[in-house]
């Protein structure tokens, strides 16, 4: 595997050349003290030591509104709408890699999702190891805190001024080497690089987590569905669905149309939905398949925590945390969800 | 993988309107035919997606049989909401687009030499029928048919014609019901569970295939189960919401299932332990 030592001092010089050929966006901390993914420009001042990106990189694959179809209205006739931007996101955090490698899977399976798919084609990904651990991130215990695939490039400060880069793809050593040669890492700085994330590793698992191996959360669920929890920590719920729409794994759309205003032509496109506002399952007759906060507050933990496990072998949920952070009424949490029930069906029994 | 984006699972390709009936005061029957000439290719159960471009699109059950030598399909379409009534202000000649066929079907394979036992509650007629015109056709090759027809009232009654033909025939046994009757109605009362014990089957020789609206499983399957029906053998079909058809909106989702690709119909045992089926 090869690597190599990136000094700090070099990157305004790569950034420079890789806005050149792609739509360049890294996390930086906004007067709020968020942090989020932008656009790079010259001016950007990279966060290094993000802990969490405020919103999810779902949204540069699956925009929150996407057109998938131009139709004429007069031929009844449609055309295809495939937008996919060349674009490189630097600084990719572990737990939100496999998330989107999660949705590789998932929008490729059966039918392939060629929206989502050419966007992702399109797309280099530069992982970063983080340094810091989100109060509301509990990765570490759901086996999120590594990745070995999806990325071109993984980097890994060992030093105040230089990075450990691991090549993942070739289209991720030719633009690390878009600006000249760099010195081969030695075998120091793999070691260096390694004791980095197993520091970064410790600090997630000591901050809690699960308490229990996540493995056991499919099963686990098996055995809760009757759990009082659904209908006691449902009663605050507001339906507003922040909970889905920050998180990375979540995908659900809907589908709707918009006509210009000469009547002729128009675009389909689709839009986050989620599975926690009220419509979602409704049907005609006005019957809702989930009608109850509960039904759907419940689904939501099934799906994380075992539907998508049955369809892929692991959790839907990555412990980013931004779902904690994002319910106003605290009851969002899958860590503390999950754990509860683990409590209630074992250390009572 | 090489992507091709004219391949996108979301393009809709044309098909006109040939013909159009009235079956009753909301729903319509609609004979349409791919525009590229060729067959749609659906198995009874199955469904497509139809666009109205400017409209929207829902999914509608194919409710003619698989005619190897007629390109034309069928659609019997309830006016609700925007889309459906989109449909029925088609007029012959006009395009509509088609996705599809998607989704499982009634095994007919399995069903050979057997008796058929056709359960259908309303518009649950609608995708029963492309099963039963199938078994019409290839007649020999199955054993008893045998129809039970549940409406609410004798408006909203459909294919009744078709229906009083097949009364008609020695080697179809028909029976229907009205929940709500009217002055003019002579036929059976009551919701559709009370066809069940006028009808004489051989539990372990029959098939059942059943649709209807939500509520009507329950009862409905108990009434089996007190017939001695094996779960193995009743096939459901379940309509959720259904955005995509190709199992990526999640709104069709029953638990863990994707109704749009391992549905709409099931094999009852494989969908008895789910809490969210029936
Ligand atoms: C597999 C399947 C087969 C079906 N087959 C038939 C059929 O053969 N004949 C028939 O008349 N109807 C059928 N339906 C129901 C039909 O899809 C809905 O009536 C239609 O989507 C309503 O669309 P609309 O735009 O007219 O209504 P809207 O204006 O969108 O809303 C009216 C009502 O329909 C519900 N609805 C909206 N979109 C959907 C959707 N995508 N799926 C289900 N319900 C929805 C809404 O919640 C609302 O209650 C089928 C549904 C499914 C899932
Ligand atoms: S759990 Fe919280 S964030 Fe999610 S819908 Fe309910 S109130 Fe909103
Ligand atoms: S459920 Fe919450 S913690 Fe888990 S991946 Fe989604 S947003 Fe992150
Ligand atoms: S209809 Fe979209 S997932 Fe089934």
């Amino acid at each position: 595997m090869t690597a190599y030592t990136v000094s700090m001092e070099h990157i305004p010089g790569l950034l420079e050349k890789w806005a050149g050929e792609l739509d360049v966006h890294v996390p930086e901390q906004d007067p709020d003290g968020f942090y989020n993914f932008i656009a790079w420009t010259p001016e950007t001042e990279i966060a290094w030591d993000y802990d969490l990106a405020y919103n999810s990189l779902k949204r540069f694959f699956l925009p929150p509104k996407e057109d998938t179809l131009s139709f004429d209205m007069e031929t009844m006739r449609a055309e295809p709408v495939v937008d996919a931007p060349k674009q490189l996101l630097f600084g990719v955090h572990p737990y939100d890699l496999r998330a989107i490698n999660q949705l590789d899977q998932l929008l490729e399976m059966g039918e392939p999702d060629v929206n989502y798919l050419a966007r992702r084609q399109n797309t280099v990904i530069f992982a970063l190891e983080p340094s810091r651990v989100a109060p509301t991130s509990f990765w570490a215990s759901m086996g999120y805190d590594r990745v070995d695939l999806g990325y071109d490039l993984y980097w890994t400060r060992i030093s105040p001024s230089s990075f450990y880069v691991e090549v993942g793809s070739t289209a991720g050593e030719e633009l690390l080497l878009a600006a000249g040669a760099l010195p081969q890492a030695t075998g120091m700085e793999r070691e260096a690089a390694k004791r980095e994330r197993l520091r970064v590793r410790a600090r997630s698992i000591k901050q809690g987590g699960l308490k229990y191996p996540w493995q056991e959360t499919p099963r686990l669920l098996d055995k809760s569905w009757e759990s009082p929890i659904w209908r006691n920590n449902s009663k605050y719920c507001l339906s507003c669905g922040s909970c889905v729409t920050v998180c990375p794994t979540c995908y659900c759309f809907d589908v709707r149309e918009e006509v210009d205003v000469d009547l002729k032509k128009g675009k389909r496109f689709r839009e986050w939905d989620g599975c926690m506002l009220p419509s979602f399952a409704l049907v005609a007759g006005d019957h809702n398949f989930r009608e109850h906060a509960m039904e759907r507050y419940r689904h939501r933990y099934f799906r994380k925590g075992k539907y998508i496990y049955d369809k892929i072998g692991e959790l839907g949920c990555v412990g980013c945390g931004r779902c904690v952070r994002a319910c106003t009424s605290r009851i969002a949490n899958p860590k503390a969800v999950y754990n509860e029930l683990w409590e209630a069906t074992y250390d009572e029994a | 993988m090489k992507l091709d984006p004219k391949r996108s699972s979301y393009l809709p390709t044309p098909a006109t309107l040939k013909r159009k009936e009235k079956l009753s005061e909301h729903v319509s029957l609609f004979v349409f035919e791919p525009d590229n000439g060729t067959l749609l290719g659906h198995k009874p159960g199955q469904f497509i997606m139809v666009s109205v471009y400017g409209v929207g699109e829902a999914p509608f059950s194919v409710s003619s049989a698989p005619v190897p030598d007629s390109k034309q399909f069928e659609l019997a379409i309830r006016r609700t909401g925007t889309v459906t009534n989109a449909i029925h202000e088609l007029e012959p000649g006009d395009r509509i687009g088609i996705r599809g066929p998607y989704g499982t079907f009634f095994p007919v394979q399995e069903f050979m030499g057997k008796d058929t036992l056709f359960i259908a509650g309303g518009l649950g007629y609608i995708p029963l029928r492309s099963l039963l015109h199938y078994q019409l056709r290839h007649r020999d090759e199955f054993g008893r048919i045998i129809v039970l027809v549940g409406t609410r009232n004798p408006r909203e009654r459909i294919f009744t014609d078709q229906i009083m033909e097949l009364g008609k025939r020695p080697d179809v046994e028909i029976l229907e019901t009205v929940d709500q009757p009217d002055q003019c109605w002579e036929g059976h009362c009551g919701v559709i569970t009370t066809l069940l014990p006028k009808v004489d089957i051989n539990p372990e020789n029959t098939y059942v295939a059943m649709v209807g609206p939500p509520v009507m499983y329950r009862f409905v399957l108990s009434g089996c189960e007190d017939k001695c029906i094996p779960q193995d053998r009743i096939y459901v079909s379940l309509e959720r919401r259904m955005k995509c058809g190709v199992g990526k909106c999640g709104h069709c989702q029953i638990n863990g299932l994707n109704s749009c690709i391992e549905g709409p119909v099931f094999r009852y045992d494989r969908i008895a332990p789910l809490k969210e089926a029936l």
